[in-house]
């Protein structure tokens, strides 16, 4: 079937359209970086902390006395259990940073109300994000329509599709979490792959080879497509912990004042590293069901279902560092700092199987299609 | 290989809820109780670490770096010659440390056999280890249940061992595990746990990928791969002399290899003609016949890329295809001493342009050839602009003289030796299909008659590929429990509080890798708010705080 060149220049289109405004949401993060409302996070959270004790204290005053009014007897020893109760409620902030629920922000109040009250420059970084997504979208889809086939089948599609799955689940990130203040960091690496899939590795719309006919590739490029955006947001995020944990640090040290400049913006090491934790859980089960699809594929198409094809061997070398870094952070002596680097590394090796391995060395996987 | 090794030990009643499953289990003390069990304990203990286990990790990431980066000889052992001829000095030291050899090398075995054995004895225990856990109840509940990670209280109008009730009723209900407080014991709690697939998927998960390397390994030993080239019209018997290369399996005879029989009726390839991708492969299609065993019908099958022949368990693979030039060769006399189809083995897959060489002992004769489908003059030079055979020619150097082929050194047909030979004249000769090539002093004559086009086969069998497919299933499935099930525990405890009491409702998860056990929490503690106030006028559905989050 012959490409549909109308609808790939629609695709094209789009995608710029998708980074022009990328940038602009980049360029509104940054702004709430520079110009927002300073201390946000800490004064969400207090509210949230004051909100907390408030119910508690209302919950059982109220359960209290009605327990005393539907018996008749006096207010005053339930008044007393309600305050102990209170005061119990006070006493059991964990304590310490390593407790298991230090704090991501809840659900409780409706994502959108708590975006729109960020302030101006969240509000146009998230809207602007969300409609570059819709482009970006958009690009991708047309872009399977015009070549008739899943839109993943050069490097330039798999790094077009790989960010768009990031900018998506970054928007779940700032749904589920409120991380709006990676926004910057985030998109800021979204824009740069995207740009450099533009400029760089542009392949133009075309048939796929023999090999790549095959219902697998949906299947297989899918999952490691997925699985590569979702740790490419890991990545950024381990980034983050990096600096915030040094910045902790140097709270601690008595070397850095605390509460002010931009690092006391962001979320806390705490829950940085709780968030990439649970990136990198999200993300490594998809990466290992992409592998296996890769091995039935690679069974239907070459007669092995492993041959240490230079691509193999990295896949191989980024699931086991990533299985590195999910026991090191269960291992004492190895959590925080020395975890994280060994998830960067992950994500270090992912990257080079995909702009170094699969373009400059050849084995069966050479498909990338860059010149 | 596991999370928890030695659970650490403390026997103070607040901690004692979060014991076998804190998070923050300490190694065995490798320095010094182990030492007077002897050095075997000693070393077993350091084997089964996860510190170990973690490093065995790495050292099996860092040791597959060199069979990416370096030639192998198990995919490319052209590319390994050719290395050894452009490092003479480095190649044979990279060679004795196998670096040639990754992934058959001892070294690397090591590392791998290390690591599943460290795992074996970290799994082993822990399996022992569940087994007991099922069997023994949940911890009693710690005395201040508000110093959990996720608390919440809500008053009841239930005396405190109705209320307590009322909670086991619900826990129950959800199929948590209960324990209740002991003769003797005048407090109001009960202890609730749940989640133990949690660690049955662990389990799973790590037993799995064992599964995976035995099965590799059965396949190593029963399965073999061979390759064969074929041209339109031939036909083959899968046996161990037909074949062109065969690599059996270290427990394969010759005699195990099913005995079908195939035959290539012809090759088909189509092209895109137009556009970027001009002279891009769109089509394979290499249409055969085959006898499962002797004597079954001939069944047809249009063999493709992607699309392998199934013939019992062995499959046969679409893995390259190819021209073969027929040519007829005649000697000084005029005799035929050579007409058959020669495949030519493609330098470049994008135009097909393809060598190889003719080999006529009996007229003393051997050429050098080069085969274009689409053929055009570039400044004297023939070159091929499009791999579909619409010009096909062929360019021909020769020599004559002794082909070398009766000293009893096996030769390559892809390679005419002209040691002992003469060059028969200055350029290369061009000859379109048809044409013959009369050559000087009487020598005789090549004809190029026409082409045919060749297929290479592989044909590989491979008894471990279908466990290795369930255990990587297995393995996924344990994956996927482990981290989305967790294993939790709820506490309540009741008070007496005027006539009715205060009840505080407790929660522990343990590493809650997906998240959410708040809420989780937070929805339980609702439930069991609305069911032990039951009867009460404070029965309205209040939801209890939930405190995990002022931690912030």
């Amino acid at each position: 079937m012959s490409v549909n060149q109308a609808l790939a220049q629609v695709s094209g289109d789009f995608l710029i359209a998708a980074l022009v405004i990328y940038s602009l949401a980049v360029l509104a993060f940054a702004g709430d970086f520079a110009f927002g409302r300073p201390s946000r996070a800490a004064a969400g959270s207090a509210r949230d902390t004051a909100e907390a004790a408030a119910r508690v204290a209302e919950l059982t005053a109220v359960g209290a006395a009605a327990a005393g009014a539907a018996t008749g007897d006096g207010g005053a020893a339930t008044g007393d259990g309600g305050a102990a109760v209170a005061g119990g409620a006070d006493g059991a902030i964990p304590p310490g940073g390593a407790a298991p629920a230090a704090g991501l922000p809840s659900r409780r109040q409706s994502a959108f109300r708590a975006i729109w009250e960020a302030g101006p420059w969240v509000r146009a970084a998230v809207t602007l994000s969300a409609i570059g997504v819709v482009a970006h979208l958009v690009a991708v889809v047309t872009r399977g329509f015009a070549v008739h086939r899943a839109p993943w089948g050069n490097m330039y599609e798999f790094v077009t599709a790989l960010t768009c799955v990031a900018a998506i689940f970054f928007g779940y990130v700032v749904v589920r979490y409120r991380a709006w203040a990676l926004g910057v960091f985030v998109m800021g690496a979204v824009v740069v792959a995207l740009g450099l899939a533009e400029t760089v590795i542009y392949t133009a719309a075309g048939p796929l080879v023999p090999a790549l006919q095959s219902y697998w590739l949906s299947i297989h490029v899918t999952a490691m497509t997925l699985a590569t955006g979702i740790f490419f947001v890991a990545a950024v995020l381990g980034i983050m912990y990096l600096v915030a944990e040094r910045y902790r640090a140097r709270v601690a040290a008595g070397k850095a004042p605390d509460g002010n400049g931009l690092l006391a913006r962001i979320p806390s090491s705490a829950q940085l590293d709780k968030l990439t934790y649970r990136t990198v859980v999200f993300g490594f089960p998809i990466w290992t069901f992409g592998v296996i699809a890769g091995a039935i594929w690679a069974d239907q198409a070459w007669g092995r279902y492993w041959g240490w094809d230079p691509v193999e061997t990295w896949a191989f070398i980024t699931w086991v560092l990533y299985a590195c870094y999910l026991h090191a952070r269960a291992t004492a002596g190895w959590r925080g700092r020395r975890a994280h680097y060994i998830q960067l590394l992950g994500f270090v090796s992912l990257t080079f199987n995909m702009l170094v391995v699969q373009i400059f060395i050849t084995g069966m996987h050479s498909y990338a299609g860059v010149h | 290989m596991t999370d928890v090794h030695t659970p650490r030990e403390s026997a103070s009643g607040e901690t004692e809820a979060t014991r076998p499953f804190g998070e923050n289990e300490t190694e065995p003390d490798v320095s010094g109780s182990g030492a007077t069990a002897g050095w075997p304990r000693w070393a077993w203990r350091q084997l089964t670490s996860m510190r170990t286990a973690l490093v065995l990790l790495f050292l099996l990431a860092l040791g597959s770096v060199p069979g990416s980066v370096l030639p192998q000889q198990g995919s490319d052992p052209v590319a390994v010659q050719q290395y050894f001829a452009s490092h003479p000095g480095l190649a044979p030291w990279l060679n004795r440390l196998g670096l040639f050899n990754v992934f058959a090398a001892p070294w690397f075995a090591a590392i791998y056999l290390l690591l599943f054995t460290s795992l074996v004895g970290c799994v082993v225990p822990r399996t022992l280890r569940l087994a007991g856990s099922a069997r023994t109840p949940p911890p009693r509940a710690p005395r201040n249940l508000l110093r959990l990670p996720h608390s919440a209280s809500y008053a009841s109008a239930l005396a405190p061992s109705a209320a307590v009730d009322a909670a086991a009723a619900v826990l129950g209900g959800q199929r948590f595990r209960l324990r209740r407080p002991g003769a003797g014991d005048a407090t109001f709690w009960v202890s609730a746990e749940k989640g133990y697939l949690r660690e049955v998927g662990n389990l799973l998960f790590h037993l799995a990928l064992l599964g995976v390397l035995v099965s590799i390994a059965v396949g190593g030993l029963f399965g073999y791969k061979a390759d064969k080239l074929l041209v339109e019209g031939q036909q083959f018997y899968n046996n161990t002399t037909a074949l062109d290369e065969f690599h059996p399996g270290r427990l394969v005879s010759g005699s195990d290899l099913a005995p079908f029989r195939l035959t290539l009726n012809s090759f088909s390839a189509s092209y895109f003609t137009t556009g970027e991708s001009r002279g891009q492969p769109e089509t394979f299609h290499a249409y055969v016949t085959y006898s499962p065993s002797l004597g079954a019908p001939a069944r047809p099958y249009d063999l493709q890329v992607n699309h392998p022949l199934s013939v019992d368990s062995t499959k046969v693979y679409l893995i390259g295809h190819g021209y073969a030039p027929v040519f007829k060769v005649t000697n000084a006399r005029g005799q035929v001493s050579y007409q058959q189809a020669t495949p030519f083995i493609p330098a470049n897959t994008g135009t097909m342009t393809s060598d190889g060489v003719v080999k006529a002992p009996d007229a003393s004769l051997g050429f050098i050839g080069v085969f274009v489908p689409t053929g055009i003059m570039v400044g004297g030079t023939l070159e091929s602009v499009f791999p579909a055979p619409d010009a096909p020619a062929v360019s021909l150097v020769g020599y004559s003289g002794n082909l070398g082929m009766n000293s009893g050194v096996p030769q390559s047909v892809f390679q005419l030796d002209t040691t002992g030979m003469t060059k028969i004249s200055g350029s290369p000769h061009l000859l379109l299909p048809g044409q013959t090539w009369k050559l000087p002093g009487g020598r005789g004559s090549i004809a190029f008659t026409g082409y045919k086009q060749w297929v290479s086969l592989a044909i590989t069998y491979d008894p471990g590929q279908v466990p290795a497919l369930i255990c990587g299933i297995l393995a996924l499935v344990g994956l996927l429990l482990s981290f989305l099930v967790r294993r939790r525990r709820i506490f309540v405890r009741a008070v007496p509080s005027g006539t009715g009491s205060v009840v505080t409702v407790g929660g522990l998860a343990r590493t809650d890798a997906s998240g959410g056990f708040e809420d989780e929490f937070a929805s339980l503690a609702a439930e069991l708010a609305v069911g032990g106030a039951a009867g009460g006028p404070a029965s309205d559905s209040r939801e209890p705080s939930n405190q995990s989050e002022t931690g912030a």
